[in-house]
């Protein structure tokens, strides 16, 4: 194996991608273990990665599949800005959506990692911060209309000069953000890791000289992009499309059609949204970033779904997309929930490419991560968050029925809370927690998964909740003949009535003591070969439960 | 006054006896007896008396590991078993905690729960999460599930209700009922196997046991039987998990304590070689046939593990159980691991495994593919000719030919592919044993290395070297070192609670009172009255507020708000690389480990004046380091003819029955009083 006239022997490239490995999953057990947001050590919304000098991802740790995409197009941005300006020991602060971030929310700390004065790799940690300031508790107003809602934004800021902390962007942050004692503690969990993995990459350098270091990079690229080609170039040319129905982006319920066409040509595949609706006023608009996220996340899935992430296996990809649309938001277009709307750009090139690879896809999920916040007081008076994104049924596949209680598809190696840890924190009961089981078993050959129903009572006074759930109005798709699954709901009923109303799924909602918020995700089904099958739609029911 | 333990494992049961006062060595290993393994056991003791002259009438102390709890779970053997609990959450075993580590994988499914549906039964009943009672245990629900777990032929019951880690009360209730009315089934209330809060995973802890109560009660009693039987009448001891034995009878009450039996022997062995040696840091590595594990002994005790889960990899949940159990990083590098190609040219080692059968090419019973030990049959450190005392040749041209099958696409010669075998085997276990200490927060630069397992000592000294380890120590027998660890093992205890409050001095006088009533719960456990000579290690869980997970911190009972911070933020930067001075710090979890003091195994003295070091020297052999270094002539010297006190500098070899251990040009052997091997670099002198 040779690059650049260097060359690795096979062994050492083994060695040194173990290395790699090895550090971003310290750098993700460091965070996990340290942050003080539930969003992040429970939800586990936040991932490491090492990328070369060039800003080409090299390892990432397994952790959600949000991020797919967006370090590359982050890191890349960061050295633009600040090229020619960067000396050991400093680290940088973005949480821009428009440069390769996601929403304001996701704080990326990237630290360049120098030997012998020359940039080697670039450490990346992105993590969601519980309160970013904004117009509501947590930053994400599910009917925001502008990203000035939306809470602080640091386009790029040196956040630690010569190894130490900037005074005045700390002083920044922590008057800016309604939980500062925890923003500033993840902020040094974040780069306790990036510090880490200067170590990591250091004794690596020592070790086999920073040029084969290099070249072990270069090498780990260029076979993921031969295996990328080569499970490209099994599947039969031709063009691929899809479309879906986003239902409504928290300012209106209007429903959004979306679409996209594939097409593989060889050893390459073009993902093309041309089509696809201007960003729309709520705030479930992605950037570009979040898009690529969105689209690598099922070509992982289709080329090499075991196997560790990194640039390589997506340069046989390129994906067009015109500026300003629903998935390439622009300033000043809110993109709060912008997972809600990436998801459906995953979706539509799974759905495209479902039937190309029976042995690998399922049918559609049921998609949304379905969060709900609660804030408010607890007993003693402090204020607090609950942030909670809810699992859900996924889709059958040709040999198996759909499994359960999954967490979305824009999350992974995502916990759901415990109901006894939660009870111990804040001033929530939860009622039940169990598998959506009403309306039968599903259509088709082979059933879609079981949703879930989990209940809550509020228990604290002058508390707040707001949520944004996506296919509240329509179906899962089902494949290959298979019948439609059932949509995701919210519901909130006095406690002491017995009347429940549905929510508008995209909204906020004030309650008081003694009321009760309940969550309601509707099973999915769906799949099965058409000879077999017969049912097709689901019967939705309305849902009637809540707490007793 | 012999020390006997034996250890079941998958293939074969190994004994080990061992007579203290002799120094007297018993062995023995007969094939496992998957139905009953109490036969296997008691083959194993017949051939020890048989070739060894093993006299079962001067065992005093019998220790008993095994896999029989891992093994029912891993192959779904446990009996037929249901849960009760809370109504509104029965599927909460089911759906686990949802998340999906294989994250591409569009068609991941969780782990399938052990009790299904139709046998997870609801009671109206409910606790808050600080104990208190806000809604009474109905105890009309309790009648349908009766008759139903009739009808079903339930042979166990699991129980849990929410937040009885808090106020066990509801459980206690109904798991009498319930035992009153079927008093042929195991019933297991979740509190008495944990007492730590996550509903799923103390649900899980409490379903497991529950599975494989009834088998192993009913192992262990024909085991007892058919060791009555054979004239031992000494105490029984079965191997926790925990690095620590129990009676049988305890380990009847809470099996899931055994889950990890045998590896936990190695650990436990290690920290006894530690003590001999005045060393309380001890970094142990084990490389079996299939992986190796490695774990830290720090402060002369194990460290456990705070998040163990079966069946567990990157890409797959497993199902966590809330009991304690060593910490032990395992990894897919062991003497059979093959050697191989990916689909992309690169080389690969492990985590296939060849096994025992056919085992590695060079055993010559079928196997083709280049294992590890092929790879150290070739570079020379291993003898065809002497290997496992001789009474097995091994086939050096077979192992040749199966390297060459990786060799040749690489274009290396035979000896460089098992170097570069040997390589990849080693950069494994260093990230791994640096998972346990560098990434812990500890300094391999403060710890002996004890490697031990068939292969582990041919690899040894290069991994001490590169982990700059105090000195690399052979422990005697290193290739039945998790047997004579079970030898080494003490009655010990774990005692864990979740209980939440803030550090304050309030707080410290009631962490105090708690740890009374652990304490008091100990000595009820030992049963040995209230003077048993106990030692008490107290661990306290905490975080900074509004952390989730915590950090142990070791407790002292006088310690004050100020001392105790001080060692928590010790102990997080320790571990986390960072401490937050002006945090409020919260308590979350107590932990209380009770060892019973009683004799431990000794380690018998070699006689000063032995032999000279010439005597003790069987010949040479050329061993292959690398392209650079190319062949090297080391002498080989005989470990049972090495006197105490004795130095040899590298390169050279050491040999005995169960394993090789090869010292590098630049190290220097040191023979211990007691036989131990300690090699260390050759510090500051010209080479």
């Amino acid at each position: 194996m040779t690059t650049g006239g260097k060359l690795v022997d096979p062994v050492t490239q083994e060695i040194i991608e173990g290395k790699l490995m090895a550090t971003v999953d310290e750098m993700g057990i460091v965070m996990a273990r340290t942050s003080m947001s539930p969003v992040i050590y429970e939800v586990l919304d936040f991932a490491c990665g090492l990328l070369t000098a060039d800003g080409e991802l090299v390892a990432q740790m397994n952790g959600i599949t949000l991020f797919t995409g967006t370090f590359g197009v982050q890191v890349k941005a960061l050295i633009e800005k600040f090229t020619g300006n960067l000396a050991d020991g400093d680290i940088l602060l973005s949480n821009d959506p428009y440069a390769g971030g996601t929403h304001a929310c996701d704080f990326a700390i990237v630290k360049p990692l120098f030997v012998n004065g020359e940039i080697l790799a670039y450490a990346i940690n992105v993590a969601h911060y519980l309160d970013v300031g904004g117009s509501v508790p947590g930053s994400l107003a599910p009917d925001a209309t502008s990203v000035f809602q939306e809470g602080l934004r640091l386009p790029g800021v040196k956040i630690v000069r010569a190894d130490v902390f900037s005074d005045e962007i700390l002083h920044i942050v922590s008057e800016n953000v309604r939980l500062p004692e925890i923003a500033l503690g993840d902020l040094n969990a974040q780069v306790a890791t990036v510090r880490v993995a200067g170590r990591r990459m250091a004794e690596l350098a020592a070790r086999y000289g920073a040029s084969v270091v290099q070249a072990a990079f270069a090498n780990l690229l260029n076979a993921s992009e031969t295996r990328s080609r080569t499970a490209i170039a099994a599947l039969p040319d031709g063009r691929y499309e899809a479309t879906d129905i986003i239902d409504g982006d928290g300012v209106s319920q209007e429903p959004i059609h979306v679409k996209v066409a594939v097409t593989i040509a060889g050893d390459s595949i073009t993902i093309d949204f041309t089509g696809c609706p201007p960003a729309v006023a709520g705030p479930i608009n992605c950037a570009r970033g979040a898009l690529q996220s969105a689209v690598r996340t099922i070509v992982k899935a289709m080329v090499g779904p075991q196997d560790p992430s990194n640039e390589g296996w997506f340069r046989p990809l390129t994906v067009i997309a015109p500026p300003g649309t629903i998935f390439t938001a622009q300033k000043p277009s809110p993109t709060g929930w912008y997972y809600e709307g990436s998801v459906h750009a995953s979706e539509l090139v799974w759905k495209a490419l479902a039937p190309l690879m029976p042995s690998r896809f399922s049918a559609g999920s049921y998609s949304s991560l379905c969060v709900v916040y609660i804030s408010g007081r607890d007993r003693s008076g402090q204020p607090f968050i609950h942030i909670e994104p809810q699992h859900g049924g996924w889709g059958a596949s040709e040999h198996r029925d759909g499994a359960g209680a999954l967490i979305a598809l824009t999350d992974g190696d995502t916990y759901n809370y415990s109901v006894e840890v939660i009870e111990a924190r804040f001033p929530l009961r939860v009622k039940r927690y169990g598998f959506n089981v009403e309306g039968g078993a599903g259509a088709g050959r082979r059933r879609g998964g079981f949703g879930i129903v989990r209940e809550y009572e509020i228990l604290g006074t002058d508390a707040s909740a707001y949520g944004s759930f996506g296919r509240t109005a329509t179906q899962p798709w089902g494949m290959d003949g298979g019948g439609q699954g059932t949509v995701n709901a919210l519901q909130i009923a006095p406690c002491t009535g017995r009347s429940c109303s549905h929510l508008w799924p995209r909204c906020s909602y004030r309650t008081q003591q003694g009321r009760c918020v309940a969550r309601h995700h509707r099973r999915r089904r769906r799949v099965g070969r058409r000879r077999r099958a017969r049912a097709t739609a689901y019967r939705a029911r309305p849902a009637q439960r809540l707490s007793d | 006054m012999i020390r006997l333990a034996t250890d079941v494992g998958g293939t074969f049961t190994d004994l080990v006896g061992y007579d203290e006062r002799s120094g007297e060595l018993f062995t023995a290993k007969s094939l496992t007896t998957v139905k009953n393994q109490s036969r296997g056991v008691l083959n194993a003791i017949a051939l020890a008396e048989e070739k060894c002259g093993l006299r079962t009438r001067d065992v005093t102390f019998f220790a008993h590991g095994g896999t029989t709890v891992i093994n029912a779970i891993t192959e779904r053997k446990g009996v037929r078993t249901a849960l009760v609990t809370t109504a509104g959450f029965r599927d909460v075993l089911e759906i686990g905690r949802g998340n999906r580590p294989d994250l591409y994988n569009l068609q991941f499914h969780s782990p399938e729960p052990f009790v299904p549906r139709e046998l997870r039964f609801e009671v109206r009943e409910r606790l808050d999460a600080s104990g208190n009672v806000v809604l009474p245990l109905e105890l009309d629900d309790l009648r349908p599930i009766i008759v139903r777990c009739i009808e079903e032929k339930i042979e166990a019951i699991a129980v849990l209700f929410l937040h009885s880690y808090a106020n066990p009360e509801h459980e206690i209730l109904c798991a009498g009922i319930l035992a009153d009315a079927l008093p042929e089934v195991t019933v297991c209330a979740s509190h008495t196997v944990s007492r730590q809060w996550r509903e799923y995973e103390r649900t899980n802890t409490a379903v497991l046991n529950a599975y494989v109560q009834p088998i192993i009660q009913y192992y262990f009693e024909r085991l007892e039987e058919a060791l009555m039987k054979r004239g031992l009448t000494c105490p029984y001891y079965a191997m926790q998990s925990n690095g620590g034995i129990s009676t049988f009878d305890q380990a009847v009450s809470s099996p899931l304590t055994l889950v990890e039996s045998g590896p936990a022997g190695g650990v436990a062995g290690a920290a006894r070689i530690g003590e001999a040696l005045g060393e309380s840091e001890v970094l142990s590595l084990d490389v079996g046939g299939t992986t190796a594990k490695c774990s830290l002994i720090h402060d002369g005790r194990p460290t456990l593990n705070v998040d163990y889960k079966l069946e567990h990899t990157r890409i797959r949940p497993g199902h966590p159980v809330q009991v304690p159990v060593v910490d032990i990083v395992e990894i897919g590098s062991g003497g059979g691991s093959i050697a191989r190609l990916d689909d992309r040219g690169a080389l690969r080692v492990g985590p296939e495994s060849a096994g025992s059968t056919p085992g590695p090419a060079c055993y010559g019973h079928g196997g083709k593919k280049p294992t590890l030990s092929d790879a150290i049959l070739t570079v020379g450190i291993f003898d065809p000719a002497t290997f496992a005392g001789g009474s097995m040749h091994l086939d050096k041209q077979k192992a040749a030919d199966a390297i060459a099958t990786v060799a040749t696409p690489l274009g290396m010669s035979i000896e460089d592919a098992a170097i570069a075998i040997i390589d990849i085997a080693h950069a494994s276990m260093i990230n791994a044993l640096k998972l346990v200490t560098v990434q812990r927060g500890h300094d391999p630069r403060d710890a002996v290395f004890v490697v031990s397992g068939g292969a582990g000592p041919a690899l040894a000294t290069r991994l001490g070297r590169d982990l700059s380890v105090k000195a690399t120590v052979i422990p005697p027998h290193p290739g039945i070192f998790s047997a004579w660890g079970m030898l080494a093992a003490e009655l010990r205890a774990d005692f864990r609670g979740t209980w939440f409050s803030a550090l304050t001095a309030a707080a410290l006088g009631e962490l105090c009172s708690r740890f009374d009533g652990l304490e008091a719960e100990a000595i009820a456990y030992f049963a040995k009255g209230h003077d048993a000579d106990i030692r008490f290690t107290y661990q306290v869980e905490a975080r900074y507020r509004g952390q989730e997970h915590g950090v142990f911190a070791q407790f002292d009972r006088n310690d004050d708000v100020e001392s105790f911070a001080e060692r928590f933020h010790a102990a997080h930067e320790r571990a986390y690389s960072f401490r937050l001075a002006g945090a409020s710090i919260e308590i979350t979890t107590l932990h209380l480990e009770a060892v019973l003091n009683g004799p431990v195994i000794t380690l018998p003295s070699l006689p000063t004046t032995g032999n000279s070091i010439v005597a003790a020297m069987t010949g040479r052999r050329d061993v292959y380091f690398g392209a650079a270094l190319g062949w090297v002539s080391c002498p080989v010297y005989q470990r049972g003819l090495l006197g105490a006190g004795q130095m040899i500098d590298g390169p050279m070899i050491v040999e005995e029955t169960t394993a090789t251990t090869l010292v590098l040009d630049g190290q220097v052997l040191e023979v211990t009083d007691t036989g131990i091997l300690i090699i260390r670099e050759n510090s500051g002198e010209a080479e």
